[in-house]
């Protein structure tokens, strides 16, 4: 065990480490905010990280498993998929499949307050003939009206009940929907309005098939993609991961770097503090060695003053994580942070081995502190 | 009767080689036994504080020999010597050397814990140590919250605190006023009759001749005299340079 525990039992220590940080109260409190600041940066740019990829996660939450698409479509965000509207009692036959939707989707220009205009993917997927559970119904609004995520909303300048205008149809927003950022948001019509809006008789954009649970994803889709001609199937997981691919492509490497910074800070402030009270502590450290600690003892000094510092920035950056992303996200809507506990597990585990890690540097000093420099007045 | 708790022979520290070299401590003869005070006496720069360092295994000789109850020091491993450092030997030093950060009890405390002893046991016995050095109502005190009589004695408790037979001090009077010279003088000669330990006493500070049972005086690494006080106060020489004390 380290040597400050603070248990009162048997193997309780005297606290040396403890004392040595809360010597210097002022110093300590700037290295625990050190590290919380670091760690605050992480976990702020892993959580809009998790945000903005896991915008794409609206297609797991669909009543649906596959979807047929026009042939070479890459994801719904960059490929226009336009499909014959009638295969829709086929498609039912497909051994597996128990539901097909027609989807109607596009890309669509919203007017914002300040006059300049917002693009949203906008869908509208036919009601399946079985009742819909309660949580489904946002993505099936009535004719008339839309469904819309709250940053089009804000920029939109409408509330739940007010009208937006989409290319000359006035249509009331039903509800808004959680989510949505600068880069992708979504917008839900009913078909009715769809179509006239997309403007393309006789076609579809997708089939969304509801399938039998247990049912082969795969050989439906293959089943599904051979009734629809120039046609090819995709998972909704296909399509939910198709936007974090994106993210990921544009935005993984530059996360990383941030992060890998964030915790060198950290790794330094660390360091630094540890390194200071040892150098200053250097004749304390001597006179322990000269009354005959072994190395041991002194070194868990050293680590348990890296780990207090590490565990007390960690704490506090968390802390101040969860807060920053719950103020934000109501301040500004678009700055979509996803903080996962098992992110915040990560980051604290590698924050106390940083730790352990920045007790080097002064471990290896206290190796060369001579124990007879405490004969010198 | 002569125990030989402490035998140091022919002990030399030389520093540097060439035109650079210097013999800090030159065949050091010197023999201390329980219950004895030795007091090695020299001017500045004769070698005082490196013999000590040698015989606490804080400073390898460059020869000789360093027996502490029997055990040859020497010729252990640098390893070893923390080990020895918290088993057989006791340091009072002249700045007292107390963690600051550390209350009077947790200095001595500290010790104990080096030693192996911690917990509830580890409090107690500094408490009785810092009770027998005259300190029970200073044991909550920050170091640097004490007078200088008060953290040499805390210091002298800290070297007991892992009962070594053997206790080296280092000008242990020095940075303290007349009386409380005094007070760290008689501790250490009950030390050494009471409890039955040795003490070799590094010091320029003539006060110290009174509970000296043997005066070693050391110049240029050597020693040129060595006294034994009677008990009426007259000096008597009682081994010139050179011989085995």
């Amino acid at each position: 065990m380290f040597p400050d525990t603070g248990e009162d039992d048997d193997r309780r220590m005297v606290p040396v480490a403890r004392r040595n940080l809360f010597a210097d109260k002022g110093r300590f409190a700037m290295s625990v905010g050190g590290v919380a600041f670091a760690v605050l940066l992480i976990l702020i740019v892993v959580s809009l990280y998790r945000g903005w990829s896991g915008a794409g996660s609206i297609y797991s939450k669909l009543p649906g498993e596959v979807w047929v698409a026009q042939a070479g479509t890459i994801d719904p965000f960059h490929s226009t998929s336009l499909l014959p509207a009638n295969r829709a009692a086929e498609l039912l036959r497909v051994p597996g499949v128990v539901g097909v939707m027609p989807v109607y989707a596009r890309h669509l220009a919203f007017p914002t307050r300040g006059g300049e205009r917002v693009d949203a993917y906008a869908m509208a997927i036919t009601a399946p003939t079985v009742r819909l559970a309660p949580d489904l119904r946002p993505y099936f609004p009535a004719p008339g009206h839309i469904v819309v995520e709250r940053v089009l909303a804000d920029a939109a300048g409408v509330r739940s009940g007010g009208t937006l205008r989409v290319l000359g149809r006035s249509l009331v927003v039903d509800r808004l929907l959680s989510g949505g950022n600068k880069i992708v948001q979504f917008a839900f019509l009913n078909p009715v309005d769809a179509k006239a809006l997309l403007g393309q008789p006789g076609r579809v954009s997708y089939y969304l098939l509801r399938t039998r649970p247990g049912a082969d994803l795969g050989t439906v889709g293959k089943a599904a993609a051979a009734l629809v001609p120039g046609s090819e199937a995709h998972t909704s997981a296909d399509f939910a991961g198709a936007f974090s691919r994106l993210v990921n492509s544009g935005f993984l490497s530059v996360v990383g770097v941030l992060v890998a910074i964030g915790f060198v800070v950290g790794g330094a402030v660390i360091a630094l503090t540890t390194y200071t009270a040892t150098v200053e502590k250097a004749r304390d450290y001597g006179v322990l060695k000269a009354v005959g600690a072994p190395g041991s003892f002194l070194y868990r000094i050293v680590v348990w003053q890296s780990l207090m510092v590490g565990l007390a920035g960690s704490l506090l950056g968390i802390g101040a994580s969860a807060l920053v992303a719950n103020l934000v996200s109501r301040w500004v809507p678009e700055f979509v942070t996803d903080l996962r506990v098992l992110d915040v597990l990560g980051v604290f585990a590698v924050a106390v081995l940083m730790s352990v890690a920045a007790s080097f540097v002064p471990v290896r000093r206290l190796n060369r502190i001579d124990p007879a420099m405490v004969f010198r007045a | 009767m002569t125990t030989g708790l402490l035998r140091v022979e022919g002990l030399t520290k030389v520093f540097g080689a060439g035109r650079t070299r210097v013999v800090a401590v030159g065949g050091v003869d010197l023999v201390t036994d329980r219950g004895e005070v030795t007091l090695v006496m020299g001017p500045s720069g004769s070698g005082k504080t490196t013999l000590l360092t040698m015989i606490g295994c804080l400073l390898r000789p460059t020869s000789g020999r360093v027996v502490i109850e029997g055990l040859d020091v020497t010729e252990l491993p640098v390893r070893e010597h923390p080990r020895i450092r918290r088993t057989l030997v006791g340091f009072v030093f002249q700045t007292f050397n107390l963690l600051d950060a550390l209350s009077a009890r947790e200095n001595v405390e500290v010790a104990l814990n080096i030693g192996g002893v911690k917990g509830a046991a580890a409090t107690e016995h500094a408490r009785r140590l810092l009770v027998d050095a005259g300190l029970e109502d200073r044991l909550d005190f920050l170091a640097h919250d004490l007078s200088a009589g008060e953290r040499q004695r805390v210091a002298i408790a800290r070297a007991l605190a892992n009962d070594p037979p053997l206790i080296l001090a280092d000008e242990p009077t020095a940075n303290l006023d007349t009386p409380h010279g005094r007070d760290v003088m008689k501790l250490l000669r009950a030390l050494t009759r009471r409890q039955h330990r040795g003490a070799v006493v590094v010091s320029h500070d003539e006060r110290l001749r009174a509970i000296a049972d043997r005066i070693v005086w050391l110049e240029d690494g050597v020693v040129t005299r060595v006294e034994a006080p009677e008990p009426s106060g007259a000096v008597v020489s009682v081994a010139p340079r050179g011989s085995a004390l």
